[in-house]
């Protein structure tokens, strides 16, 4: 099987598996509002936890990960990316800030 | 008739604002997409299976390690599940609607739209109003996200990689992060999720990835019991 035809296998299934997430309770109005109101309380905990996991090594360490090269530049920049998104709810403006940052240091240092 | 017209309209005005941020970050999936290497074509077609800008970029950076499919389709099903939520909140507006309007309107249900019409404001009008209102926000967006992807896909292929673009993935996350960490439980949620990720990252098959996760919502059940019990007992 080849990789494109993969991706689009995964595609497809990615694709039907968040519309049935997205239909879930909609479809089954009136029967499952007891349930979604007791898992509540682990529902809120997954964003920071899933999203932290996503994004630390990855600026941490530069690609590949197997070498365990730590990036100072990636780490200011997603510090000028934090301070950032302290004050601007929208993601734009702390992405571009970082890479701004990021751009600057290595251009300094050649 | 007229009066919701009129409430598909306001929708679509009151999501004007939030472009700014939408239609960057859908030209950061589009550009992002092209430069590993995917086809225009595919990443239209991802863009539009998936209508999720987080888990379609999850994805990308999964993809780029190869990481197994069922991974990779666990991982963008873990964060899409959020959309769970919304469902169950707009349940009782879109659930008696017929089948074509029900399945057309779940599948655009974005983080947008719950932002919008779940304000207080709705919540005084009737419910065909409010679904008017809930059509005119999700169609803008939704074509507002497929036009911002084309554009980050033309930009795409002509940017260099030395400008390290995919760098852009993480910083995104990490954006979405620090919005997401409204207390200081969320907080230890992410610090502990974040460093195990670090440690668990040379795991096989990304599974450092899920057990970090795991570690850090366990951590966020377990720790309010547990500093309750140390407080009681320093009493």
């Amino acid at each position: 099987m080849s990789d494109t035809l993969q991706l689009w296998l995964l595609f497809f299934a990615v694709g039907l598996g968040t519309f049935l997430i997205r239909l879930s309770f909609i479809q089954l109005h009136g029967s499952a509002e007891a349930l979604i109101a007791r898992s509540k309380h682990i529902l809120v905990l997954l964003p920071p936890a899933i999203l932290a996991a996503l994004c630390i090594p990855a600026i941490i360490f530069t690609r590949p990960l197997t070498q365990y090269q730590v990036d100072y530049f990636q780490l200011a920049a997603a510090l000028v990316a934090i301070l950032i998104a302290k004050f601007s709810r929208s993601v734009f403006w702390p992405v571009m800030g970082g890479m701004l940052c990021l751009w600057l240091l290595r251009f300094i240092s050649g | 008739m007229k009066d919701y017209r009129q409430q598909f309209w306001l929708g679509a005005r009151d999501l004007l604002p939030l472009i700014s941020g939408a239609a960057p970050f859908g030209m950061i999936v589009g550009a992002t997409g092209v430069s590993l290497g995917m086809s225009p074509e595919m990443v239209m077609g991802m863009t539009a299976l998936f209508f999720a800008g987080s888990a379609q970029l999850a994805a990308y950076a999964l993809i780029q390690d190869n990481a197994p499919l069922i991974i990779i389709l666990a991982t963008a099903m873990v964060i899409n599940l959020r959309f769970a939520i919304y469902s169950a909140t707009f349940a009782p507006l879109l659930g008696p609607l017929p089948k074509r309007y029900r399945f057309t309107l779940a599948y655009m249900l974005s983080d947008q739209t719950y932002g919008l019409c779940s304000m207080p404001a709705q919540m005084q009008k009737t419910a065909a109003e409010r679904v008017w209102y809930l059509a005119g926000v999700t169609l803008t967006l939704y074509l507002t996200w497929m036009i911002s992807v084309i554009f980050g896909i033309a930009l795409g292929a002509g940017i260099p990689p030395s400008w390290s673009l995919e760098f852009t993935i993480p910083l995104a996350f990490l954006a979405m992060l620090v919005t997401t960490i409204t207390s200081r439980l969320l907080l230890m949620v992410a610090v502990i999720s974040g460093s195990c990720a670090v440690l668990f990252q040379l795991l096989p098959f990304n599974t450092g990835f899920i057990a970090a996760v795991a570690a850090g919502v366990g951590g966020g059940v377990l720790l309010p019991g547990l500093l309750k019990m140390r407080r009681a007992s320093h009493e």
